[in-house]
């Protein structure tokens, strides 16, 4: 059957639409998951949806001691997030052009720079509970940092480069690699990342109001209107960008594209929402059975993917006997 | 040829990733505070134990192994387990944390140690019949880890769980070096088990009834 193709840059747009479009989407159903979890009846799916267009019609409130970075760091954060998704594989199996322009750590570095944005925008406030978050986050942002490189390490040692592009191929070439003890440990220390940098538990309790127990939550409470909006909408993109580069890389590269045709990349869109979803709702699960770590203690929790992550590089040190 | 008509490489992976479950567990001890479940952990990693057993049984077809993978599985799963938690319910004490330094500093320093031994054993020219290297050096890693459990957390449950846990990594190593090792020794360092499971016994009682606690951080208060 011949449809038609589509250009490289179309289905690179399409890739941040997804992203930028299903975002809420996948905050709202594991939000509407976790409450019948708890046995409440949960918000809307869509709610998100309705929290961000509300948000917009809002004005916005600056404190008299911010500067201009307060409403510029939400838009510098927002344009991060909308810049990783080029990199990813997000629909393809196959890389697209701006695929090869940055790497993991490309990746990495640009979502650091939207906590960068983030933070320094929370910083600007002067607000206690604001400069608390920001420099929690940041603290624990250097923490993590460890073991995304080892993670970093174990994909290049395995494919030989470092774009998840051939890290998600050599998944999909067998089942062996699959299994290989190597990447397993690699793609259980990305999701301990993943629950980190999403601020689940048990790292932070994700919907709470107790500003004492909160890193990245804290950040945001000065700001009001489009910009709370922007903020808002950002941290649901980077969610589902980590879900992407957990799903789509280590976990279950299947169900992308392989060819330009119309068909397979609009089927594409659908599989991995849905995939998104199942590892939303594994999310939702440890939300709701474990407890949060006392602060002090989340060094123990970083140490644990640390140390998965370690093992990786040292069986695949060893792996080639 | 294998048995089980996979791919010998994906056979090999499945044996790692059971040796790796046996080192993980014995991090796992390394930081939970509770003695009941380092005593489940440790019944865990004496499971993956008799897996790994009975795997190499299968694979390389020796039947002396599955002798050894039932009387591992009768004693290190069930038997030993079933007699510490009887032990620390009879004396009941709530072992607390018994951490001489943080958690994760404990864990960074036990990456450390197994870094060393995997890359020590990763140089020696050892080539097995029965499992890969990895394993081996996996082994290192845990007799390495478990002397640190014995070294850094001072209650007596804590430092018998090491000791078994130490046993265990010696068994992952002597599958990997020695598999078609005749039974009667390997039965030997079972009943070599046994008699530390009794010593530990009779220490943690003996302990526990002179001090009244289990911590051994009393032992430096001398009498005259």
């Amino acid at each position: 059957m011949a449809g038609i193709e589509l250009a490289p840059a179309e289905i690179q747009a399409l890739q941040d639409l997804t992203i930028l479009v299903f975002a809420p989407l996948v905050s709202g159903a594991i939000a509407h998951l976790e409450g019948r979890l708890q046995a409440r009846r949960g918000p809307r799916i869509l709610q998100p949806y309705y929290d961000i267009a509300k948000l917009f019609r809002k004005e916005t409130l600056v404190p008299d001691e911010a500067s201009w970075f307060f409403l510029a760091g939400p838009v510098v954060a927002f344009a991060c997030y909308l810049t990783v998704p080029l990199l990813i594989p997000v629909l393809t199996q196959y890389p697209l052009p701006l695929g090869y322009m940055g790497d993991i750590l490309g990746g990495g570095f640009i979502l650091s720079l939207a906590g960068f944005a983030v933070g320094l925008a929370a910083l600007e406030t002067g607000g206690a509970y604001a400069q608390l978050g920001s420099s929690r986050a940041m603290t624990f942002g250097a923490l993590i940092e460890p073991s995304i490189l080892f993670v970093t390490f174990t994909v290049a040692l395995v494919t030989a480069t470092d774009l998840p592009y051939f890290e998600a191929a050599a998944v999909r070439s067998s089942l062996g690699q699959a299994i290989d003890p190597a990447h397993l440990l690699a793609a259980v220390a990305f999701f301990l990342v993943v629950l980190n940098d999403t601020s689940r538990i048990p790292v932070e309790t994700h919907a709470s109001t107790l500003e004492f127990g909160m890193i990245d939550e804290a950040r945001t409470l000065e700001h009001s209107g489009p910009a709370f909006a922007l903020l808002k909408w950002g941290s649901a993109m980077k969610q589902l960008i980590l879900y992407v580069i957990l799903i789509n890389v280590f976990a279950a590269p299947w169900g992308e594209a392989g060819s330009r045709q119309i068909g397979p990349v609009l089927l594409a869109i659908p599989a991995f929402i849905g995939k998104a979803l199942g590892v939303g709702a594994i999310f939702a699960v440890i939300d709701s059975s474990f407890s949060k770590l006392r602060l002090f203690k989340i060094t123990e929790f970083m140490a644990v993917a640390f140390l998965l992550a370690v093992l990786a590089v040292l069986v695949l040190f060893l792996g080639g006997r | 040829m294998t048995s089980l008509g996979t791919s010998p490489t994906t056979l090999n992976d499945a044996a790692d990733v059971v040796a790796l479950l046996v080192l993980l567990s014995e991090f796992a001890m390394l930081r939970s505070s509770l003695s009941r479940s380092q005593v489940r952990l440790y019944a865990f990693q004496s499971l993956c134990v008799s897996i790994l057993a009975g795997f190499v049984a299968a694979t390389r077809h020796i039947v002396e192994l599955y002798g050894l993978m039932g009387m591992s599985f009768l004693l290190k799963v069930i038997v030993v387990p079933l007699i510490i938690v009887r032990l620390v319910k009879e004396i009941r004490v709530d072992v607390t944390a018994s951490h001489r330094i943080g958690v994760a500093t404990m864990v960074l320093l036990a990456i450390v140690l197994s870094v060393f031994g995997v890359f020590v054993v990763g140089h020696l020219p050892v080539h097995s019949r029965s499992l890969p290297i990895l394993p081996l050096a996996l082994a290192a890693a845990v007799i390495l880890v478990s002397f640190l459990l014995v070294i850094v957390r001072n209650d007596v449950v804590s430092q018998a769980i090491g000791f078994f846990s130490l046993e265990n990594g010696v068994s992952v190593a002597s599958l990997v070096l020695a598999a078609g090792l005749p039974l009667i020794v390997e039965l030997a360092f079972l009943f070599d088990l046994l008699v530390a499971v009794v010593v530990f016994g009779l220490l943690m009682r003996v302990h526990h009834g002179r001090t009244g606690t289990l911590s051994t951080q009393a032992l430096d208060r001398l009498r005259g």
